[in-house]
């Protein structure tokens, strides 16, 4: 599902050049549940960026869900974002629209025929718990609903992938563990996952497959 | 910013439209003077009815003649006698009749150009029965001039507010891309093409532009409406022209669409200042 072959990536700020990642390789089969961890600053928002074709590799070959990411071009970046699920620790909720109308909205944008939206929505929010809420706006959601709320808005599209950018770093301890056991759920029907976490009681809690950034350098692969 | 859109579109349309009416009349005006312009050669003295024949298939002969017509003098007197309309009395005074015969001669199409009815006049002069040879086309291109002229100064300050009108759109669009800017993230991070994305800055481009277009179109029909009947005695006057025509449907349609376009170009070019 993801192949990272010798994946650098280096910032300039002025003259200055910043590297973010150094020579990352990993592989991650069709169906895992892969846990990225690290400190804060290590490079793992990086690495999802660059999986999910938001910025280019400076070094390397990456591949995506059987999109060759490293020469894909501009066209073809919706096709590949289409087959991910994509989650940040800020849930990024459309503060004007209602939880329902966040996750139809994808649909629609996506093109979905009308008839299929309304019920493929309530679907998404019965998985993560939410479908209560729905007519509720995100700014009378707490920090974990909004969370289930951008769950659901992922999964909605049925991605092969979810790439989780630290879902819950926003969340106290009882919210977090609800989120994980969500994603799990959601990784038990088939969808492969990459959780990008740097709570690290979190992720060994998880005992997954564990990848370990540290300063951009991959320095733990096991599990 | 909308609404200075809108109103920009609506300038740089009606000073357009403006310009497009006025070189659309005396374009009118130009057509009709063509279709109008004679060369008069009069005669040193009036032929006999033997030798008229002769003289006018001699004219006829000649390149560039449509048609010939004999103008005698009692035929010029009785003309001058009711364009004198209330004075026409003064002619019956006159001792004998001044105005001597003459031969007016309709130049054929694409022979009345200046240099053309030059030309004709210079063969007619050499006649050896003419006296003086007058008329032309000088004047007609003269207006012909002023119809270009008015087409390219509509042009060019059509064309600068057509520009002004589409950066206004364009940072009017901008203003919503930031406003909206969560939103557009959100369709590009699930996939949405970039079309998809576009097609709403589009749009409103093209609402402001229609906008623009239409207010425009009332306000040169409101001038037209109002103008019109005040100008046509003059128009009649020195142009010829019986009245004013407005913009013909093609044209109001052409108006509407280009302004729309304007506002579509300014809403696409919005994104790329955002991504900015």
């Amino acid at each position: 599902m993801i192949e990272v072959h010798r994946v650098s990536k280096v910032y300039s700020v002025g003259p200055v050049k910043v590297p973010a990642l150094r020579e990352v390789s990993f592989r991650i089969a069709k169906g895992e549940f892969v846990v990225l961890t690290g400190a804060s600053g290590a490079g793992k928002t990086t690495l999802l960026r660059l999986l999910y074709a938001d910025e280019p590799a400076s070094e390397g070959d990456i591949e995506v869900a059987g999109f060759n990411v490293t020469n894909l071009r501009r066209s073809e970046i919706p096709r590949l974002r289409r087959s991910l699920g994509i989650v940040f620790q800020d849930a990024k909720l459309l503060s004007g629209r209602t939880v329902f109308e966040n996750i139809a909205f994808v649909l629609r944008v996506l093109g979905a025929a009308r008839h299929e939206i309304t019920p493929k929505a309530f679907q998404a929010l019965k998985a993560v718990g939410l479908s209560a809420r729905a007519q509720a706006y995100p700014a009378q959601l707490s920090q974990g609903e909004a969370q289930r709320a951008a769950l659901a808005r992922a999964i909605v599209k049925s991605p092969a992938l979810l790439l989780a950018d630290e879902p819950t770093g926003n969340l106290d301890e009882d919210m977090a563990g609800e989120i994980l056991d969500l994603i799990k759920d959601i990784w038990s029907r088939g969808t492969t996952v990459l959780l990008a976490t740097h709570q690290s009681r979190l992720a060994a809690q998880l005992r997954r497959r564990t990848l370990r950034l540290d300063a951009g350098v991959l320095t733990k692969d096991e599990g | 910013m909308g609404v200075s859109a809108v109103l920009l579109i609506t300038l740089s349309l009606t000073a357009l439209g403006g310009f497009w009416l006025l070189s659309l009349n005396l374009g009118r005006a130009v057509a009709q003077w063509r279709d109008r312009v004679r060369v008069v050669v009069f005669l040193k003295d009036e032929p006999t009815p033997s030798a008229l024949p002769d003289l006018t298939r001699r004219v006829e002969a000649l390149d560039g003649v449509h048609r010939v017509r004999y103008v005698s003098k009692a035929e010029a007197l009785s003309s001058l006698r009711q364009s004198l309309g209330a004075q026409a009395g003064v002619v019956d005074h006159l001792p004998r009749n001044p105005l001597p015969a003459s031969l007016e001669v309709t130049p054929a199409e694409g022979a009345t150009t200046p240099e053309a009815t030059r030309a004709l006049a210079a063969k007619l002069a050499a006649f050896p029965e003419t006296e003086e040879v007058q008329g032309g086309a000088e004047w007609v291109e003269g207006l012909a001039r002023w119809q270009r002229l008015f087409q390219v100064v509509g042009l060019g300050v059509g064309a600068v507010l057509a520009l002004a009108a589409i950066l206004t759109v364009t940072t009017a669009t901008t203003l919503v891309l930031h406003v909206r800017r969560a939103e557009t993230e959100i369709m590009r991070l699930v996939g949405a093409s970039e079309t998809v994305v576009r097609i709403p800055q589009l749009l409103q481009g093209m609402v402001q532009g229609l906008l623009g277009a239409v207010v425009a179109l009332a306000l040169l029909e409101a001038a037209y409406a109002v103008g019109a009947p005040k100008l046509e005695p003059l128009l009649q006057l020195t142009l010829g022209l019986a009245r004013a025509v407005f913009l013909s449907l093609p044209q109001i349609l052409l108006l509407i669409v280009g302004g729309a376009i304007l506002g579509g170009l300014g809403g696409l070019l919005a994104r790329g200042r955002a991504v900015a």
